[in-house]
This record gives C-alpha cells, sequence and structure tokens, in this order.
C-alpha cells in the first residue's frame, strides 16, 4: 500500500513539473541564479558564441576557412553552453512529452531562414544574441546591453509591423499536414524515458570530461542543460518581452525578463566587486554596434519568432522552421564575423564601456534597476491602456 | 463530437508563435459577439497563450480538444 502513495505522490510530482507549464516569472528567477553561477564558474551565459563556433568548424570542413577555429567544437565553453541548451530543452520536450517533428508552411520555413540570417548578421555587431549583447550584457554592466536594448524595441517594432502588413497581404498555403504515423509505437509513452536517457548522457559527458580535465567546461555543460530545462518547461521567450506589449498589450514576458536582469545585475556586480572575475568579463562593443545590431537582430527574431536562446529551445523540441533559423544564425554569423565585422572593424566602432567605471558600483545598481522599473511599469501601464498596442 | 460549435474556422496549422496568436486576434474582429472561433494549431505554446491571451482581451476561452494531429481551441468573441 505504501508503495502505491509512493507512486502516486511521485506522478503528481512528475506533473506538475513536466505537465504544466512554470510562470513565466518563475523563469526569470531561475536563469538570473543560473546565469550568475555561470559567471562563477567560468564563462557567463550567451548563445550566439556557440552557434559561432558550429559555424566556423562547418566553413572548416568544408575548407572555406584555412585556420582551425580558436574554439573547440565539443571542449570550449561557448560550443558547450549552446549544446547544453539544445539538448537540455530537447531532453526537456521529451520528458514533457512535446517532442514533435513539427513542419511548417514553406512561407513560414522562408521566415525561419530569413530571420535567422539578419540574426546572425546582428548578434555579430551587438557583441551576443539577445542573451548575449543585451541580457548577459546589461547584467555584466556593459553600456552595449542598454543600447542593444534599445535597438531590439526598434527591431521588434519594425518587424511586428512588417508581420502585420504579411497577414493583410500574403496568403500563406495552410499545412496539409497528415497525423504522423507513429509506426506502432505509442510514442508519447516513450518519450519521458528517451528523455531521461538523454539527461543521464549529458551527465554522463560532463563526466567523461572531467577525466579529461575539463571539468570547468563538463559544469558549463549541465548549466547550459539546466538553462534549456528550465528554458523550455517555462516556454521563455526573451522575444516576447520585446514583441507582446505592441502586440497583445501582455506584458507577463517584460516583467519577467525586466525581473531577472535586475537580479542577475547585483549577482554579477558582486562577482566582479569581489574580484572573483575581471571587471571587463563580457564588457564589450561599442553602444553604436548594440543599437544597430540590436534593430537588425529584432527585426530577424520577429520573423523567425524565436531569439537566440528562442531558436534553440524550439529546435529543441523539433519545430523545423526554428531549425533553418539556427543553422542560418550559426552560418551567418561565422561568415559576417570572419569576413566583414572583425575584431578590428568592431573596435573601430569605439571602445567597450564598464557602467561602474563611470559612476561606481552602488549608482550602477541604482541605474540599471531604474531602466528596468521604467520599462516594466511603462509596459504595466500599456497592459491596462493599451495605449502602445498596434494591432 | 465537438462540444462547441464554431461560427469560423482558423487553420494555423503549421504556424509557431506568435502569428496563431496574431490570427486569432484579427480573426475575433469579424466576428459579432456571441459568435464562436475555432483555432486549429500544432504550437505546443498555444495552449497557454490562447487563454492568457482571451482573458487579457474580454474575449471567453470556451476550451480546447485533441484532434487527430493537431489541437482544436474554442473562444467565444466577448
Amino acid at each position: 500500500m505504501a508503495e502505491s502513495v509512493l507512486v502516486d505522490r511521485f506522478k503528481q510530482g512528475y506533473q506538475a513539473v513536466f505537465e504544466r507549464n512554470w510562470p513565466f516569472w518563475v523563469g526569470g528567477v531561475l536563469l538570473a541564479f543560473l546565469g550568475t553561477l555561470a559567471l562563477a564558474w567560468g564563462r557567463p551565459w550567451g548563445v550566439a558564441g556557440g552557434l559561432r563556433v558550429w559555424g566556423d568548424w562547418f566553413f572548416y570542413a568544408i575548407g572555406l576557412y584555412e585556420q582551425a577555429p580558436g574554439f573547440s567544437l565539443f571542449l570550449s565553453e561557448p560550443a558547450v553552453l549552446t549544446w547544453g541548451l539544445l539538448f537540455g530543452a530537447f531532453a526537456s520536450a521529451l520528458l514533457s512529452r512535446q517532442f514533435s517533428i513539427q513542419m511548417a508552411p514553406n512561407w513560414e520555413l522562408l521566415k525561419g531562414f530569413a530571420g535567422g540570417i539578419l540574426m546572425g548578421v546582428g548578434s555579430v555587431m551587438s557583441g551576443g544574441c539577445n542573451v548575449g549583447g543585451f541580457y548577459t550584457a546589461l547584467a555584466a554592466g556593459s553600456i552595449s546591453g542598454f543600447a542593444m536594448m534599445v535597438g531590439l524595441l526598434l527591431g521588434a517594432l519594425i518587424g511586428l509591423k512588417y508581420l502585420m502588413w504579411e497577414m493583410e497581404n500574403v496568403t500563406v498555403k495552410p499545412l496539409k499536414e497528415k497525423p504522423a504515423s507513429s509506426g506502432g509505437v505509442d510514442w508519447k509513452k516513450i518519450q519521458p524515458w528517451l528523455g531521461a536517457l538523454c539527461f543521464l548522457a549529458l551527465i554522463l559527458w560532463a563526466y567523461g570530461l572531467s577525466f579529461q580535465a575539463y571539468t570547468e567546461v563538463g559544469v558549463l555543460l549541465l548549466l547550459g542543460a539546466a538553462i534549456g530545462l528550465v528554458i523550455q518547461r517555462v516556454r521563455f521567450c526573451f522575444v516576447r518581452a520585446f514583441r507582446d506589449p505592441f502586440m497583445t498589450g501582455e506584458a507577463v514576458a517584460t516583467r519577467a525578463v525586466a525581473l531577472s536582469v535586475m537580479i542577475s545585475f547585483v549577482g554579477f556586480m558582486m562577482i566582479k566587486w569581489a574580484g572573483l572575475q575581471p571587471e571587463m568579463t563580457y564588457v564589450y562593443h561599442h553602444w553604436i554596434g548594440g543599437l544597430v545590431g540590436g534593430a537588425v537582430f529584432g527585426v530577424g527574431m520577429l520573423l523567425s519568432g524565436g531569439c537566440g536562446s528562442g531558436s534553440v529551445w524550439r529546435a529543441g523540441e523539433g519545430q523545423i522552421k526554428l531549425i533553418i533559423a539556427v543553422i542560418m544564425f550559426a552560418l551567418s554569423n561565422s561568415l559576417f564575423k570572419h569576413y566583414i565585422f572583425t575584431n578590428q572593424a568592431a573596435q573601430a566602432w569605439g571602445q567597450p564601456y564598464f557602467l561602474p567605471h563611470a559612476m561606481g558600483y552602488f549608482w550602477a545598481i541604482i541605474l540599471v534597476c531604474l531602466v528596468m522599473t521604467v520599462w516594466w511599469a511603462v509596459m504595466a501601464w500599456n497592459e491596462e491602456t493599451d495605449k502602445l498596442t498596434m494591432v | 463530437m465537438a462540444e462547441w460549435t464554431p461560427d469560423e474556422v482558423l487553420d494555423a496549422r503549421g504556424l509557431s508563435c506568435p502569428m496563431p496568436v496574431l490570427k486569432t486576434k484579427k480573426a475575433l474582429k469579424n466576428l459579432k459577439p456571441g459568435q464562436i472561433l475555432e483555432i486549429q494549431g500544432t504550437d505546443p505554446g498555444t495552449r497557454n497563450d490562447l487563454p492568457a491571451f482571451a482573458e487579457r482581451s474580454g474575449d471567453e476561452f470556451l476550451g480546447e480538444e485533441q484532434r487527430d494531429g493537431y489541437m482544436s481551441f474554442f473562444v467565444k468573441k466577448g
């Protein structure tokens, strides 16, 4: 008897974690916590850096680049953070029985293609995607984070205008989808086991890394996977923070991202002030880069429907449109960085700037919290009044 | 059998976030209060997004039904 109660309780717990989606603000708090841990451990969370490593290796493999990429495909910090995100989200989707290869109409695939390219190019200029260029950069005290925020808002507005135009003027042929044949296997029942297996594989991968004296990289892989789990269970989406207030008026995501930035900013400043990590960690790129890159990226994320992290976790869920976006993101980011916006070109746009160097740590924290509060307050006001809602 | 009889059907299968919600918003504009819209979709996120959207917009989310290979959602215009 006691056993069946235990099994029952376990089932309830499982449903609470993997059946229902977690509240958005929980995602904000957890991501801030995991991001701060990642910085303390070695490298703050970013997505575009890992995607670029994938792209670099692809072009090296086909002979376009002569030199081998500086970052290893499986043993470098940026690469494993994004591997972790992808496989963590994949495993989480399986555990939630939400994995399925999802085809999309051709027009949507084209939007994923174009959106991926714009995001790849934009993230080179701004020094990272929505995460690395805005979220983590701002938390790290880089002025470019503010600039990218403005750019992203601008890009989101332009992108939304386009989506509205598209709805009126482009007829997208609906997908004639046949129900996927499961070949007699109850696919939904197997998924959670496969998901658990996938998490086990990630842990073994990290364990294996520590045997090769790559413990630091292994832990980042697991942190990336934890981020993937959280982000998939919440369906956390940075795009929504920028887009939804103008689209449906909803500010749930905006609140969560603003809260998350405040928490991680305090966490990052503690680590930097205490000297655990150099002050200039993740502080780079001039504000022009953030602004221009953010706007280009913003249009791209509206087209594809996912930013850097959002595209990767949706790709892990099996959505073909976002898989295309991720591939194009990686390839265009690599090419643009390699041929056009090299490190020298980035320097010509100005110097990186660390916020506390201008005003001290105390006022930097006040300023960031103030800006986040204003962003939140304006969008919360709009939630009631719909003054800024365009659709 | 369907519990609700829709006055209008929106096929959003294969579309991912935000298109199902955006199209729902537009489709609801053309309905009269009390009329029911059925939204067919395949994006797992739509399951959270539509009830939240309906609550904010003053429409009523009636419920969902699992179909063969997709989900159907029912929203009554408020």
